[in-house]
């Protein structure tokens, strides 16, 4: 059964119509992929590389000549782009709020560091993504923070 | 005699010390804490001891629960690893009050090691070059400026307890001084509770050259040879071979001696490593000691790999009060080895990352060793350091090691998080890296085009793969979803945005 399958990644978007091991990349082109015992080749016609993939959820990952990429699988338009501002302040891992440098109310500039978390003997700061003012923060000093929850939020 | 030995570490390095105790007939004990429960050094030890919560102030740093963890399991010595509380002059006071045997130095030269300052006047004492600088004995800003003058610009302001780059900053200015001196001061006393600073003058685009050095309780001390660790970035190794490569042997065996000396003047046993930094090319190199690590170093698998000791055996034999296996006229090196430090991270925005190991297959091949603290299926948790595993290429010469390195890199399968294979894979094909011409600040120039996306046919071939593996991932699931309810199961998935 043919499938079609929309990939994303911070290295762009694809759209795949899988039929058999023929698989079409728009814009660029077909690529043929097949299994060769649990490893992938993927064959355009001017070259073949080999790489392992593995499905976790609705991500995929790959590796090619020890570079990983993840991809994630996406249905319809995507709804989660008209939210950028929710990139911004989801924390990249499960991390601790160590400090709140801003209130509610406060007006920030793009670049503000707002939040800083720690993570693995580092701080990972959370900076302002645009000009704005502070409508919630909805964490606190101390707390164990996750990498789907938004932090704080701008009007 | 010791015949069984808790290891107060986790990781790979827990793994390592089980794997020597193993061949010398030692029953080892490990520790874990609640998040590492299922972690592979806990099952390959003979008896485990649950030492407390994630947090490790409160399980792999905290002394009283890791001794009496020693006892409950009858051990009568202690191997520290590296990291956590190897270089802590109380922990290994501890072990010696509680009867254990702390395999590494005496906590009294830990603890004179552990001052900057300290450890400098005992080098410069012993005839060891420092980098030229000093400790003001008034500590007021304008005390400190009146140093940086002296000395002459650039200069770094260092802190006297320091360490991993924290209350250090690089002055080249005289205007900025004053704000240099107050955010190192302020940086000193929150990280070490201790605000004193020194100056010392700046080495610019140096290299990092540290000798490993091994003592015993009978008056010897060897060299085993220098390691390069030239290529950090944010004070943190990423790639370290052995021999230094372009070393003159003039330069290496004033460098070995000076290493000796220092070890000497510090009364040194067990294994340790003095750092130095180079500056200059061919028999005028000069070299300036920068500080003693008192213990084994994360790097020490490539020094194994061009001598052939096993350095955990040495060091257990000599805290069991035996002479050292071998004389210096034992110790030669053969061929050059290449370590590259794999790590769960992110490498454009240098971050550490967390996630389950979906796939996990590591290179083999001539020449090559890992040393790993993971298996598959583990989750990687951000409770510790990101550190993977060490990957070793050994090779006949330099350019054997290096391509032994590059091929086990793009072999490596880790799927699951972010990682740096691919960042290592760049870094060593970069013709400063080969040619030797790298200095210890060089990957921060270039980070942007270390972690550049691979080639746009390569990205397009991952995404083919990608959408292959997720078709057929799905395609058993679609047999019954379709028929059960003719829901796609495609829309059971919500957008998630990368």
């Amino acid at each position: 059964m043919p499938k079609h399958v929309q990939l994303s990644s911070v290295l762009g978007d694809w759209s795949a119509d899988i039929a058999g091991a023929q698989v079409s990349l728009t814009p660029t082109g077909v690529a043929n992929v097949t299994a060769d015992g649990d490893r992938l080749v993927a064959d355009d016609g001017a070259r073949s590389l080999s790489g392992a993939a593995a499905v976790a959820g609705d991500i995929v990952w790959v590796t090619i000549a020890g570079d990983v990429f993840a991809f994630t699988v996406t249905h319809g338009a995507h709804r989660a782009r008209e939210t950028r501002d929710h990139d911004a302040f989801m924390p990249p891992m499960s991390a601790t709020v160590v400090r709140i440098a801003a209130k509610v109310g406060d007006r920030v500039q793009a670049g503000d560091v707002l939040i800083a978390l720690e993570a693995m003997k580092m701080e990972l700061p959370i900076k302002s993504p645009r000009d704005g003012v502070v409508r919630a923060i909805n964490c606190r000093e101390g707390e164990l923070v996750q990498p789907d929850q938004i932090l704080i939020e701008l009007e | 005699m010791i015949r069984r030995v808790l290891i107060a570490n986790r990781g790979e390095i827990a793994r390592r010390v089980i794997r020597t105790c193993r061949a010398m007939g030692i029953a080892t004990v490990a520790v874990y804490s609640d998040a590492d429960a299922a972690a592979p050094h806990v099952r390959e030890a003979d008896a485990a001891e649950a030492i407390g919560p994630a947090l490790a102030s409160e399980s792999y740093l905290n002394i009283a629960k890791v001794i009496d963890a020693a006892r409950r399991a009858n051990a009568d010595a202690v191997h520290p690893g590296y990291g956590f509380l190897s270089e802590n002059a109380d922990f290994a006071d501890a072990c010696e009050r509680a009867g254990l045997v702390f395999i590494g130095p005496p906590g009294k030269v830990i603890r004179h090691m552990g001052s900057k300052t300290g450890a400098r006047a005992l080098m410069a004492g012993a005839g060891v070059p420092v980098v030229p600088g000093e400790t003001p004995t008034a500590q007021d800003v304008s005390a400190i400026g009146a140093a940086v003058r002296a000395i002459g610009l650039p200069v770094v302001i260092k802190a006297a307890a320091g360490g991993g780059g924290k209350g250090m900053r690089i002055v080249r200015d005289a205007a900025a001084i004053d704000d240099a001196v107050r955010a190192a001061r302020s940086e000193a006393e929150r990280a070490f509770g201790n605000g004193t600073l020194y100056v010392e003058r700046l080495i610019d685009r140096a290299r990092h050259i540290e000798v490993q050095i091994i003592g015993d309780t009978h008056g010897q001390i060897v060299h085993v040879f220098e390691r390069d660790c030239t290529l950090q970035r944010r004070h943190q190794k990423v790639i370290e071979e052995a021999p230094a490569p372009r070393l003159t042997p003039a330069v290496r065996a004033r460098l070995t001696q000076a290493a000796i000396a220092a070890g000497r003047a510090a009364g040194y046993v067990n294994a340790g490593t003095v750092e130095f930094l180079l500056e200059g090319e061919g028999d005028d190199a000069r070299f300036y000691f920068l500080e003693m690590n008192t213990r084994l170093q994360v790097e020490h698998p490539i020094t194994e790999a061009i001598t052939g000791f096993d350095l955990v055996r040495a060091q257990i034999l000599v805290a069991s009060g035996e002479p050292l296996p071998f004389t210096q006229a034992d110790v030669h090196a053969s061929g050059h080895a290449i370590e590259c430090r794999i790590y769960a991270e992110d490498s454009r925005r240098l971050l550490p990352q967390a996630g389950r190991l979906l796939r996990y297959v590591e290179p083999t091949g001539d020449g090559i060793r890992v040393d790993s603290g993971v298996a598959p299926g583990q989750v990687i948790t951000v409770h510790y350091d990101p550190l993977l595993a060490k990957l070793i290429a050994h090779g006949r010469t330099r350019d054997e090691a290096l391509a032994r390195m590059a091929a086990a890199l793009e072999s490596y399968e880790i799927l699951g998080l972010r990682h740096n294979v691919g960042f290592l894979r760049r870094l060593l094909a970069r013709p400063e890296v080969r040619d030797v011409r790298a200095h210890t600040r060089f990957i921060e120039g270039c980070l942007d085009e270390l972690s550049a996306p691979p080639a746009p046919e390569i990205v397009q071939a991952a995404a083919a793969m990608a959408a292959f593996a997720a078709s057929r991932e799905a395609e058993p699931v679609a047999a019954i979803d379709g028929e059960a309810s003719g829901v796609d199961p495609w829309d059971q998935i919500g957008p998630v945005d990368w």
